[in-house]
């Protein structure tokens, strides 16, 4: 099984990764979706200059699984904003899908969000007066998709993750695991290129996380690139390479199995 | 975005903006009180000023498109300050009977009216009606009228021109003076002079008649022109002529002749201007546009205040509607909404706010001026345009004070929104 999987979702070697990293200014081949190079982040709380990013380089190659852990205060929200096009760095280059997303202006950076990337909240964030329907057809609405057509993907999303059932509900007629699965379909809607989870888990019991989880690993399974953000090793460990952070830099990214080996966790 | 999608959007806007409606009832309904009051105003002067104008309308078509007037001085704002020296029209002469004479014969002329105005106490044995006014006209009044006389009938160009002591009644002084009994031939008296009674006359209630005593509900009497003339002591110099040009002369063919003829008898040089005013239905129209339309200027300077006020009533309820959602601004963000897409549903939000607040004003303008038409002789009415004015206005001042709070939400950092709590 696992031999199986490795077939279909290669993952990236250290070696290849540093041949991409290493090569400053140049834009990634098409495999690379997410490339950082001595990505650095600075906020100015008040006069005191906080470095919560301190030079990350970061490659993440299609189909991959990728966890990124690290205690509060590592940098890890940080840093899923600057991947997720929320935030853009001081110094240093992030190329998302080939584009050079660092040097974009507002209204650009709105649009890759659109396009490229799935957001997935700890707290859902599904708009509350909404249907299931008209939060999942929402990125498509920005995207400029005709109605006809948004109201099909939106369905069909909402069929992916089984709440075909479900989709006139607003999120306060569902339960916690169904809005995360709204939230999901919302994600995928518009075919990102990466999926980013931001602590999916944390509002849920362990048994709907569980649940979750199996989503997101039939996702990846499906060839889905899914970046997810946690400070729990058990749920890091679902993804197939995990990249730990502390204080601002990377302190290891390596294969599920030599995290979880060194954790002593078992799967 | 396509065009038709901004519009499903707007709806959406449309929507929430009556969702926070419902949730926020007494901070909506101060944000748009201000609005509904502002629109009130205008659209209840708007009704009245339109309804006194169709009406006044109305009793010039009565008068027919064709008819002017002779008169002394320019009637309403056109005239000069009488009071001030270098005022032309004070000493210009007033119109004779000689000119008046000759103006009825000329050839272009159908007929033309002579007319004075005068008031009387009116006395029948123990009756007395007091400060009756009263038009002295020529024979050509049952034409310009348009009166009905029945019972009886209306005097004769030699009891006129002979200055008889004759007087037709209109049906209010009739019942007022005899009660049931016949008028006719009773004997009656103004001021001391005693008159007989010839006639009871009816004429149409336009709402102008009704304003200067004229209308039914006023007791109102008519006498021979002459008669007011040599016998009454009346105010010579404010004699009008009213003048019908013939069906297929033109009303300016029959004016040049006026103007030449009684500028001929006046001797005037031709570098002397006209003393004396030749008034159409279109000046008269004229004069009215301008007074009303000042009344109407200040009707728009309260609606402006009340706009105002409903404008940052609305500044105040988008302000705190940005921050309540502000995490609703972060998520549409990270979806992809851009900063223009944000801006565009605040607007959305806030025009709609303003747009009830407007369709509220009309309805109880609406309201007030079928109040008005139906208890008072001013057919009041909402013109079309007031409602579109209205509309419009009301969602403008929503996009005006809107921008700020909606350029605020579009500015948002969607990071810090998204923390927001």
């Amino acid at each position: 099984m696992s031999q199986h999987l490795e077939e279909e979702v290669p993952l990236s070697t250290t070696a290849e990764r540093k041949i991409i990293v290493d090569q400053a200014g140049a834009a990634p081949s098409k495999e690379w979706v997410i490339v950082t190079r001595g990505v650095k982040r600075e906020y100015d709380m008040g006069g005191e200059i906080v470095r919560a990013l301190r030079g990350v380089d970061i490659a993440v190659r299609r189909n991959e699984y990728v966890a990124i852990m690290g205690p509060s205060g590592s940098g890890k929200s940080t840093l899923m904003n600057i991947i997720g096009c929320l935030d853009t760095p001081n110094e240093g280059e992030y190329w998302l899908n080939g584009q050079l997303v660092s040097t974009m202006k507002d209204d650009e950076l709105a649009r890759v969000r659109n396009k490229e990337i799935g957001f997935v909240f700890q707290t859902f964030n599904l708009l509350p007066r909404a249907t299931a329907l008209a939060n999942v057809e929402l990125p498509l609405v920005y995207a400029g998709i005709s109605s006809n057509e948004r109201r099909e993907r939106a369905m069909e999303a909402l069929e992916a993750v089984q709440l075909g059932e479900r989709v006139h509900h607003r999120p306060n007629e569902l339960s916690g695991g169904q809005r995360q699965r709204v939230a999901i379909a919302r994600a995928l809607v518009n075919r990102p290129s990466i999926l980013l989870a931001d602590e999916p888990t944390g509002n849920l019991d362990s048994k709907t996380s569980e649940e979750i989880m199996r989503v997101f690993e039939g996702l990846a399974e499906t060839g889905q690139t899914v970046i997810m953000v946690t400070h729990e090793p058990d749920i890091a460990a679902h993804a197939r390479r995990v990249v730990v952070l502390r204080d601002g830099t990377i302190e290891s990214d390596e294969r599920r199995e030599v995290f979880t080996e060194k954790l002593g966790l078992t799967l | 975005m396509r065009l038709w999608d901004r519009i499903l959007m707007s709806l959406e806007g449309v929507m929430i903006a009556l969702d926070s409606l419902r949730a926020n009832k007494v901070r909506a309904a101060l944000t748009i009180s201000g609005v509904a009051v502002g629109v009130f105003v205008v659209v209840a002067m708007g009704a009245t000023v339109h309804g006194v104008r169709t009406s006044f309308q109305s009793d010039m078509d009565e008068f027919g498109t064709q008819t002017f007037q002779i008169r002394r001085r320019n009637p309403g704002f056109n005239s000069c300050d009488p009071t001030v020296d270098d005022c032309p029209e004070r000493r210009y002469p007033g119109v004779s009977l000689a000119e008046w004479k000759a103006v009825r014969e000329l050839p272009e002329v159908e007929n033309a009216m002579a007319w004075l105005f005068g008031q009387s106490t009116i006395t029948y044995r123990d009756r007395q009606v007091k400060n009756v006014g009263y038009d002295a006209q020529s024979t050509e009044w049952i034409q310009t009228d348009q009166a009905d006389v029945f019972p009886g009938r209306t005097f004769t160009e030699a009891e006129h021109d002979a200055a008889a002591q004759v007087t037709l009644v209109n049906q209010k002084l009739a019942t007022e003076l005899f009660g049931d009994s016949d008028p006719i031939g009773k004997a009656i008296d103004f001021d001391g002079r005693q008159f007989t009674v010839i006639g009871v006359y009816h004429t149409k209630a336009g709402f102008l008649k009704s304003l200067d005593g004229r209308g039914p509900d006023t007791p109102r009497a008519v006498i021979p022109m002459m008669t007011a003339y040599r016998r009454m002591g009346v105010w010579r110099r404010s004699m009008m002529v009213m003048v019908r040009p013939k069906v297929e002369v033109s009303r300016d063919a029959a004016m040049d002749a006026v103007t030449a003829t009684l500028r001929g008898m006046r001797g005037l040089r031709p570098a002397q201007p006209n003393s004396f005013f030749l008034v159409g239905q279109d000046k008269m129209m004229e004069t009215f546009d301008s007074l009303f339309g000042a009344i109407f200027m200040v009707g728009l300077g309260l609606s402006a205040v009340g706009l105002l006020v409903g404008g940052v009533g609305v500044v105040a309820i988008m302000m705190i509607s940005v921050t309540e959602r502000t995490r609703e601004i972060g998520v549409r963000k990270a979806l992809g909404a851009t900063r223009a897409t944000i801006l565009w549903q605040f607007l959305v939000e806030a025009a709609t706010l303003t747009s009830i607040g407007a369709i509220l004003g009309l309805l109880i303008g609406a309201g007030l001026a079928w109040v008005v038409r139906a208890n008072t002789p001013v057919p009041a009415s909402v013109p079309v345009s007031a409602v579109v004015m209205s509309l419009v206005a009301a969602a403008l001042t929503g996009v005006v004070f809107g921008m700020l709070p909606a350029t605020r939400a579009s500015r948002l950092d969607p990071v810090e929104a998204l923390r927001h709590e």
